[in-house]
């Protein structure tokens, strides 16, 4: 019984994307126009795409761009936040520059960033780490903020030094918060990563995307937009995986009885 | 405590004072051509001037309309299936995978989709800020509002609560300030997706000026729809800030 329930649950996300496939299928068949492809035909265009080396040289350097970005800006994101979550004084000094900054769509810096760094990897780099630190060191920050004072005084009894406080007990009890952020940032990442290549149009997967729409070729649009969703699913489901086995303990225990149950 | 309270903002204000200290140092020491990096003050001057300007105004009410258009619908839809998620098993099942697939697809990506389903007008962009705004203010809701706790549903039971009554009178509000920092994180998406929907295919709008000024390499121009949008952000953040210390007044600090 819970064997059949569990393979039910691990089969949801797949009949969810079958469902979604289902429903465009209709949609297209419906409207039946050459703009709109039909779901199959597009799925009939990814392995042309994936299968020309070009093509997918382009697709993997976007992703090298983005691993990247990624790890740099959490590298640097997370001692910030925490740092500004333990001490009024770091977070009054750098709170409302970050506040400022946020809004901002990195993406946009684009431009501005291109006519310093070029078109190349750096400026791209740049924007993708951007678009992912500020999440980042924010939740960071809420998470370092919201830690029980009486652990952090047990450890001092305890002897240790701000330092390893720190790693030792802020660390690990902001872990949960500090994961939802880079899962919000490596949603960002992906965005910025689409929206910089759109902008600099020299390589990768945003720029076979944009490039498509503006020739009219849609089924390979529509293709693309499948590959980067893809791309992105999994990249979240690994994410998830992971953080599964970091901050088991923080998850949810039970939904609300409040139905028929 | 005012005395401290100045001297927070004292410290906040350094970090931007520096930042605009460096860039003015840049121009004016030579390290950047003003054609790469106009002065500061040349920025400011011209965005004190296209504030008079009717065109800009206009630009700057085509962005606040499809922001706003997009996230409310954001907010209505998102909390409203975050909480019937979490209350009815079904509606979960249903929407739980869904969310699973929907959340982490990159929803810039469908953009070209929903021109070509919605034309270059204002629907296909506030579409898009919907969609991704809509998660992040769904998936905390749908925490929140499965993590209250069962003892106060129990309570608001035992009290004589219609069982339709607590959805209301315990679960959403328990679910605040979960809702509100969803909320914050869709608001700032939102600022973010619409400028670059704008950017992307537009006619009007903060994101379309900085195109067409990157095109004609009109560095000045470039920057002033950065620091509107940023400042923008900033108002609204404040605004939402503002809004969730009203709402969220009796509650312990949050």
């Amino acid at each position: 019984m819970t064997s059949a329930r569990s393979i039910i649950a691990k089969l949801s996300p797949l009949l969810a994307c079958l469902g979604l496939l289902a429903v465009w299928q209709i949609a297209a068949l419906w409207l039946d126009t050459e703009s709109f492809p039909t779901a199959s035909h597009a799925l009939q265009t990814v392995p042309q795409i994936l299968g020309d080396p070009e093509q997918l040289l382009n697709i993997l350097d976007s992703i090298r761009r983005m691993v990247i970005g990624f790890s740099l800006a959490v590298l640097i994101s997370i001692p910030l936040g925490l740092a500004m979550g333990r001490s009024a004084r770091v977070s009054a000094f750098f709170n409302p520059l970050l506040m400022m900054i946020y809004p901002v769509p990195k993406a946009a810096l684009m431009p501005v960033i291109m006519l310093w760094l070029g078109v190349g990897d750096a400026s791209k780099t740049l924007v993708i780490f951007l678009g992912v630190s500020l999440p980042v060191i924010y939740h960071s920050f809420q998470g370092a903020k919201a830690v029980e004072e009486k652990m952090l005084w047990s450890g001092a009894a305890m002897g240790l030094n701000g330092l390893q406080r720190m790693v030792r007990i802020v660390l690990p009890a902001a872990l949960p918060e500090i994961l939802t952020g880079c899962r919000t940032g490596l949603v960002l990442a992906l965005i910025t990563m689409v929206t910089s290549e759109m902008i600099a149009r020299q390589s990768g997967a945003g720029n076979i995307l944009f490039n498509a729409m503006d020739m009219a070729q849609y089924d390979t649009v529509f293709a693309m937009i499948i590959i980067i969703g893809a791309l992105g699913i999994v990249l979240d489901a690994a994410f998830d995986k992971l953080r599964w086995r970091l901050v088991k303990w923080a998850e949810p225990h039970q939904e609300i009885l409040l139905g028929a149950s | 405590m005012s005395a401290q309270r100045l001297a927070t903002a004292l410290m906040g204000a350094l970090p931007i004072l520096f930042v605009l200290a460096v860039w003015q140092a840049l121009c004016s020491f030579g390290y950047a051509p003003p054609s790469l990096l106009p002065p500061p003050g040349k920025v400011f001057l011209r965005l004190a001037q296209q504030l008079g300007n009717v065109g800009f105004l206009d630009d700057i009410l085509a962005t606040l309309i499809r922001l706003f258009a997009g996230f409310l619908v954001a907010v209505v839809l998102g909390v409203g299936i975050g909480l019937a998620a979490a209350v009815v098993p079904a509606i979960n099942a249903v929407v739980r995978p869904l969310v699973q697939v929907l959340a982490p697809l990159p929803k810039v990506a469908l953009y070209p989709a929903l021109i070509i389903l919605f034309g270059f007008d204002h629907a296909s962009k506030i579409t898009l800020v919907t969609l991704d705004a809509l998660f992040p203010i769904l998936l905390s809701t749908y925490y929140g509002a499965s993590m209250v706790e069962q003892k106060l549903v129990w309570s608001a039971l035992a009290a004589g609560t219609p069982r339709w009554q607590i959805l209301f009178k315990v679960i959403a509000p328990a679910a605040l300030p979960s809702i509100l920092t969803g909320c914050r994180i869709g608001l700032v998406i939102s600022c973010i997706v619409v400028f670059l929907a704008e950017m992307i295919s537009s006619t009007d709008g903060l994101g379309h000026l900085l195109v067409g000024a990157a095109r004609t390499f009109q560095t000045v121009d470039m920057f002033v729809p950065l620091i509107t949008i940023s400042l923008l952000g900033l108002t609204l953040n404040g605004l939402l800030y503002g809004l969730r210390k009203y709402l969220l007044r009796g509650f312990p600090e949050v």
